[in-house]
């Protein structure tokens, strides 16, 4: 079997840690059987920061959100949280630890209202009794979509009814109103037309601006991060190819190394080609 | 003396019916709080169109709900009856009704909390049958009655867990992993009693003769008359008129609100909707799986019991476990709930039940040849099908805009 085309060794970026970070990833490692999902992945994320994650399909961005949110386990690799070491057994643990998720999928549930949506896993209930409190939570609803400056017409309908963007800004505003403090955004622009993208990037933009929450978000256009972030990553198989400021890159750069990744892939298949004719 | 004691009984036997209102049983109708539309007020409109926006408004609101539908359907089939069948809507009638609806609605109620999972249940049939023996075997035993019937249960909620453990640990899916339960448990029942029928524990009828005064032509006559008897433990497990009624309608009543106001009932909905997000948002999808199974498989073995009582028999008779299996199932989806999961009521098992006790029973009213009867309500379980689909999509339609 062909080793799949590797980075040069100098171009994999271990970023420096800072003492203010919330969050610090060393380098975590993944497999799935015969597939290195993450190979070395080193991260640090500071209060209030907006990380942008970029990377090709494939290079493991989906994996670390979901090893960091407690979905899954790494192989090898720490976490820190506030500086303590950090090992989420569970999506309830993480949670509870203040890491919360929006994934790809929304997980939403499209049967139920919007505001049992919202509340998934944190309903209130009339204690000591264990019926919902469905008045309490319309109303918490209300006032925390209200406070996001998220519009939905009416929070009793089913999520099935909504359009892509109002599902993810449910799915945003979901996280928010759970005390998380670290925020994970898996492609929230996916699937989304620019009216409601840059809903969700004004609604990324306000939570920046309140600074109680830091934010990881995957997102694929190099506008949106450039407009939204504070920093860029970017994973390529597995390792982390750039750790940027936003103010110091720019969409050539990051468009340029993606290009090279290309002709890498390219160079190795017709080399791999070359081996087989010969 | 011989007629005397006849007559005595005879008029004994329709004393104790006449109190239940001669009303067609459709009346017995719950409404879920949600997926109601507001009730539009109508605008400053002439007075003449003022009705038929009201009837609007009603169409729409019975419509709205998950069960509207199905609502409908059975009132029409109930007018029928009622219209061409003069002993259908009496008293009579509605307590023949009774026991053969309410069986069907308990299991279905059960069934539903499956069924909103995306899977299904087909053990019940399995726990109809064995639960009955089991209370049986213990109580011959020597234990109490209501402590066998409990024990009994605990054996189906065994069942139940086993279900589950398969179906959301182990990942068969859930119809293979029922089947073989149901052909296990009806096997199990057969071996253990030996293929015979038994004298159902407690359900035994005691009959007393009391002296009865009655005035005839003025005149103070004294009659003895045989009053038949069951224990207090019969009337309540089945035996009484309304036994199996009260229990179908207590039952469904706490499920519904389980599953509308409980976070059991929104983690149901929930997993069966989304099961990945659900799992992502936090729901643990192992145990709403197995707790449902477990609770699905209860109410057959329930069921089981009840009939057990009532009929004063414990058979073991895997063909008629098997027909109830499949009518408790009907019944849910006759209500509305939905095979693919996410959505269903338990009200709508109790009008699915009513809907197949009413044309089980109008048919037969009706003097329909029994060769005739299954294949009418087969039938008539793909029209009322039919047109429920095409409510509901009618109502998704005006639902969006």
């Amino acid at each position: 079997m062909a080793e799949p085309p590797t980075i040069p060794p100098e171009t994999v970026v271990a970023p420096s840690p800072a003492p203010d970070d919330v969050l610090r990833v060393e380098h975590i490692a993944k497999r799935f059987g015969p597939v290195t999902a993450l190979r070395d992945v080193s991260l640090h994320l500071k209060k209030g920061e907006v990380l942008g994650l970029l990377g090709d399909n494939g290079a493991g961005k989906s994996t670390l959100i979901k090893i960091l949110s407690g979905f899954q386990r790494q192989d090898s690799g720490v976490m820190f949280l506030h500086g303590q070491p950090y090992a989420p057994k569970s999506v309830d643990d993480a949670r509870a630890k203040g890491i919360d998720t929006v994934y790809q999928d929304l997980a939403l549930i499209d049967e139920l209202s919007v505001y049992h949506n919202l509340f998934l896993r944190r309903e209130r209930v009339h204690r000591p009794l264990p019926f919902l409190a469905n008045r309490e939570m319309k109303l918490q609803a209300r006032r925390a979509l209200d406070e996001i400056g998220i519009n939905i017409p009416r929070i009793d309908v089913a999520v099935a009814r909504l359009s892509g963007g109002q599902r993810q800004a449910i799915a945003v505003a979901r996280t928010v109103n759970g005390d998380a403090d670290i925020i994970l955004l898996d492609e929230p622009l996916a699937a989304m037309g620019a009216k409601e993208g840059s809903m969700i990037l004004d609604l990324v933009a306000r939570l920046k601006e309140e600074g109680r929450v830091s934010i990881i978000m995957i997102l694929h256009n190099y506008v949106h991060v450039l407009q939204a972030c504070d920093r860029v990553s970017m994973i390529q198989e597995g390792v982390i190819a750039l750790d940027k400021p936003t103010a110091e890159t720019s969409v050539e750069e990051l468009t340029d190394i993606v290009v090279n990744e290309y002709r890498r892939a390219r160079e190795a298949a017709h080399s791999e080609e070359a081996a087989v004719a010969e | 003396m011989t007629h005397a004691t006849g007559a005595g009984a005879g008029s004994a036997g329709a004393g104790s019916g006449g109190s239940s209102s001669p009303s067609p049983p459709a009346s017995v109708e719950g409404r879920p709080p949600e997926g109601e539309p507001p009730a539009k007020t109508p605008p400053a409109q002439p007075p003449r169109r003022g009705s038929p926006s009201a009837a609007a408004v009603w169409r729409e609101r019975i419509l709205g709900l998950r069960e509207g539908s199905i609502i409908v359907v059975t009132l029409v089939v109930a007018i029928y009856f009622a219209a061409n069948t003069s002993s259908f809507a009496t008293s009579a009638n509605f307590k023949t009704l009774l026991p053969y609806f309410a069986p069907f609605a308990i299991l279905g109620a059960g069934e539903v909390f499956v069924m909103i999972l995306g899977e299904i249940d087909l053990s019940i049939g399995g726990t109809y049958l064995l639960a009955p023996y089991l209370f049986y075997k213990i109580a011959t035993a020597g234990l109490p009655l209501v402590p066998s019937v409990l024990l009994a249960l605990l054996a189906c909620m065994a069942v139940g867990l086993i279900n589950g453990f398969f179906v959301a640990v182990v990942g068969i899916s859930s119809f293979v992993t029922t089947l073989g339960m149901l052909f296990a448990l009806e096997g199990l029942t057969l071996i253990i009693s030996h293929g015979q029928p038994v004298a159902t524990p407690g359900a035994q009828v005691h009959a007393t003769t009391h002296n009865v005064t009655h005035v005839v032509n003025g005149v103070h006559v004294q009659l003895p008359e045989t009053v038949n008897h069951i224990s207090t433990f019969a009337k309540v497990f089945g035996g009484g008129v309304y036994s199996e009624l009260i229990w179908a309608l207590v039952l469904v009543i706490v499920l519904q609100t389980v599953l509308t106001f409980t976070r059991w009932g929104l983690y149901t909905v929930a997993v069966g909707s989304n099961k990945l997000g659900a799992a992502e948002a936090g729901v643990r999808v192992r145990l709403v799986t197995v707790r449902n199974f477990i609770l699905c498989a209860t109410t057959g073995g329930l069921v089981g019991v009840l009939e057990a009582v009532r009929s004063g028999t414990v058979q073991p008779d895997t063909a008629g476990a098997n027909e109830i299996l499949f009518y408790g199932i009907a019944a849910a989806v006759i209500g509305g709930t939905l095979l693919a999961g996410g959505s269903g009521t338990v009200v709508g098992a109790l009008i699915g039940a009513l809907f197949l006790g009413i044309l089980h029973d109008g048919l037969t009213l009706q003097g329909v040849n029994a060769n005739y009867l299954l294949f009418y309500l087969g039938l008539a379980i793909i029209v009322a099908m039919t047109v429920n689909v095409y409510v509901q999509r009618a109502r998704r339609g005006a639902g969006s805009g």
